[in-house]
């Protein structure tokens, strides 16, 4: 059974990139299930979907642990435990990252042997900027690397499962997902089968009973204020909004006002800061900043300066 | 003598009462209007939220709120806001709080929830007069579920359940005449991309005894199809094409707090949204923008200011 878990940020299509591979396989004559995962349900916040596509009926449920092929749609994510990118991963997944980064850059950065796959080659793909883009690129990659879809399947599914859209938005995205197939034509087929797990090697969980408490305890109330602060939505974040000071006129707290997230705080001058650990991305502060005091940088590439690499 | 403290820009206090760290989508125009909202209520506020995006505020064990909150059905938050207010009558009254401890209580629901299912509940508790206030954050549609459509959807918008390529064809409710109707304390509508007039009027609805509607329009990225960073564009846009009028009841009238000197024509707000992309690709449908404008000179004809 192919094992096949794809990893994104909700608004990058992840949903649909799982539907359009199970429905590729699917017309390839394979028993399939697929089936996202929202965890905040967010724009912005890492979602994964995955797709179990077998040629015997499947009777395994739940989400993927042990992935045979690992899609990840945003680099930004590998960053974030929380994504869960590498759950479960042995020796022989297979990892497709959307990134123009080298196979050699990502398995020095991660510290593993697994055969990573990118974009490396290919010159076109700006993966920060475009990345509404990237879950067709997956798609695509996906499908050489299985090795078992045709290209009229994939032509295919991609049209049923984007049939609500206009002709130009579908065209985009099978001319992209295609473009992604044909360059990997030299990994065909490296993706293998995962056995099947039988129902006899099945540990139970080690469910905690807790004592049954009184309302008061078992209620869900919570005592303390603020606690939201302890999620760091600022994981959310491809782009990140700089304030240079110099520029800002200091009008108090228009960006502050406007910033949905109170990400935006006055430092003892008076000016405002960006709270990185909270700030989502949404760069409406750079849109609004009279003075056009605020500017943007790519997430992804702050972070490499950061790490030397 | 007014009780108003707010004039300027200046007056409004900076305090991010609203804890960051929340599960709404970047650049939420709800959120963007109700964490300016909170800094003007202060902390003694309890809020009473109907399932919808903003119960995803507080999940346990997080909340943004450093008072209390609580999660009722999306057809009851002004009943249950009316047992809070009697609750801490109550207590008032028997001493085991102070009155200096006394909370507003808020309630704190969607549109599906306010134009429709809890309308109902809203009608009885400003006929009883109950002391509150009522926090409508409009973003035109079921955004928690995906945007299906609602009662206060506009015309010809695209949602998930009207896909047509003239989309929804019905018309958006007017719930502020509907509370005006009821003769309320005070109803005003406010917009997050105009942080002075919101903090004007919520400081009113603050002052005031009885039932007052806050009725926030509010650009949800998400639901209408446009990037984040666009909100408060479009909500300037809202206002500044006469679309979504700030105005105010109280006294048995109603008055425009802003009223647009020169209307921009819809199709400048139209057009930045996906939600009414069908009404200009592959093909300009004239006849529905035409329609839409009418409506708003329609609406503005009869203020005639
Ligand atoms: C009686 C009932 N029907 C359906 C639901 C499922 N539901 C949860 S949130 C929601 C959407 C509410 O829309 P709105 O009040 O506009 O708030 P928004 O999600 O847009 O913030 C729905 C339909 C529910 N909670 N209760
Ligand atoms: S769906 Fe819309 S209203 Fe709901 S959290 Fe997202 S942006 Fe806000
Ligand atoms: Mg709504």
């Amino acid at each position: 059974m192919y094992r096949i878990r794809l990893h994104g940020r909700g608004g990058q299509g992840i949903k649909t990139a799982g539907r359009i591979l199970g429905e590729a396989l699917f017309l390839e004559k394979y028993e399939v299930q697929d089936a996202p995962r929202y965890g905040a349900e967010r724009r912005g916040a890492p979602i994964f979907s995955y797709v179990r596509a077998g040629k015997k009926p499947i009777n395994e449920r739940g989400i993927i642990l042990h992935p045979g092929l690992v899609v990840v749609a945003d680099e930004t994510l590998i960053e974030i435990p929380a994504a869960g990118v590498f759950q479960g991963i042995a020796e022989n997944t297979v990892f497709f990252i959307c990134s123009n980064e080298s196979s050699d850059f990502w398995r020095k950065r991660l510290g593993i042997d697994s055969q990573i796959i990118t974009l490396s080659q290919s010159e076109e793909y700006d993966t920060a900027l475009d990345f509404h883009y990237n879950s067709s690129v997956c798609v695509g990659a996906a499908g050489r690397l299985l090795g078992v879809i045709s290209k009229e399947s994939l032509k295919q599914a991609i049209e049923e499962e984007l049939s609500v859209f206009e002709k130009t938005v579908i065209e985009k995205n099978i001319e992209i997902s295609l473009k992604a197939y044909d360059e990997l034509s030299s990994y065909e087929g490296i993706v293998k089968r995962g056995v099947g797990i039988s129902a006899d090697s099945y540990r139970r969980l080690n469910w905690v009973e807790p004592p049954f408490e009184g309302a008061d305890i078992s209620a869900p109330a919570i005592y303390d204020s603020g606690t939201s602060e302890l999620a760091l939505t600022g994981l959310w974040r491809t782009l990140r909004p700089v304030v240079n000071k110099e520029l800002c006129a200091l009008c108090w707290h228009l960006c502050g006002s406007f910033c949905p997230d109170s990400a935006i705080y006055l430092d003892e001058d008076g000016a405002p800061q960006i709270d990185y650990e909270h700030c989502k991305g949404c760069l409406i502060c750079v849109m609004q900043c009279p003075r056009r005091a605020i500017s943007v940088e790519a997430e992804h590439k702050k972070t490499k300066e950061a790490k030397g690499a | 003598m007014s009780k108003e403290k707010i004039k300027k820009m200046r007056d409004i206090p900076f305090e991010r009462l609203l804890a960051s760290g929340t599960a709404m989508c970047a650049g939420c125009g709800a959120l963007e209007a109700l964490h300016q909202i909170y800094d003007i209520l202060g902390k003694n506020t309890v809020f009473v939220n109907a399932a919808g995006c903003m119960t995803l505020l507080s999940v346990y064990p997080f909340t943004p709120f450093r008072g209390s909150w609580l999660y009722t059905s999306m057809a009851s938050a002004p009943a249950a806001a009316q047992g809070i207010r009697d609750a801490l009558d109550i207590l008032i009254e028997k001493k085991r709080i102070k009155p200096k401890d006394n909370m507003q209580v808020v309630v704190l629901a969607g549109d599906g929830s306010s134009y429709g299912m809890g309308l109902s509940a809203a009608s009885a508790a400003i006929e009883r007069n109950l002391d509150f206030i009522y926090i409508c954050y409009d973003n035109e549609g079921y955004g928690n579920t995906g945007q299906q459509y609602s009662d206060a959807t506009p015309h010809a918008a695209r949602t998930s359940t009207s896909k047509s390529l003239t989309g929804f064809q019905y018309y958006k409710k007017d719930i502020f005449a509907i509370w005006a109707a009821h003769k309320p304390a005070y109803a005003a509508t406010i917009i997050g991309s105009d942080p002075l007039d919101l903090a004007k009027k919520v400081e009113k609805a603050k002052n005031m005894k009885g039932a007052k509607l806050i009725l926030a329009l509010s650009p949800c990225p998400t639901g209408w199809t446009f990037h984040s960073n666009e909100t408060v564009k479009i909500g300037k846009l809202a206002v500044e094409t006469g679309i979504w009028p700030l105005k105010e009841y109280a006294d048995g009238k109603i008055v425009h707090t802003k009223i647009p000197r020169e209307r921009k024509p819809v199709e400048e707000y139209l057009k930045i949204q996906g939600r009414f992309k069908h009404l200009f690709e592959p093909q300009r449908n004239d006849k529905l923008i035409a329609e839409i404008q009418n409506e708003v000179d329609k609406y503005w004809g009869h203020y005639n200011h």
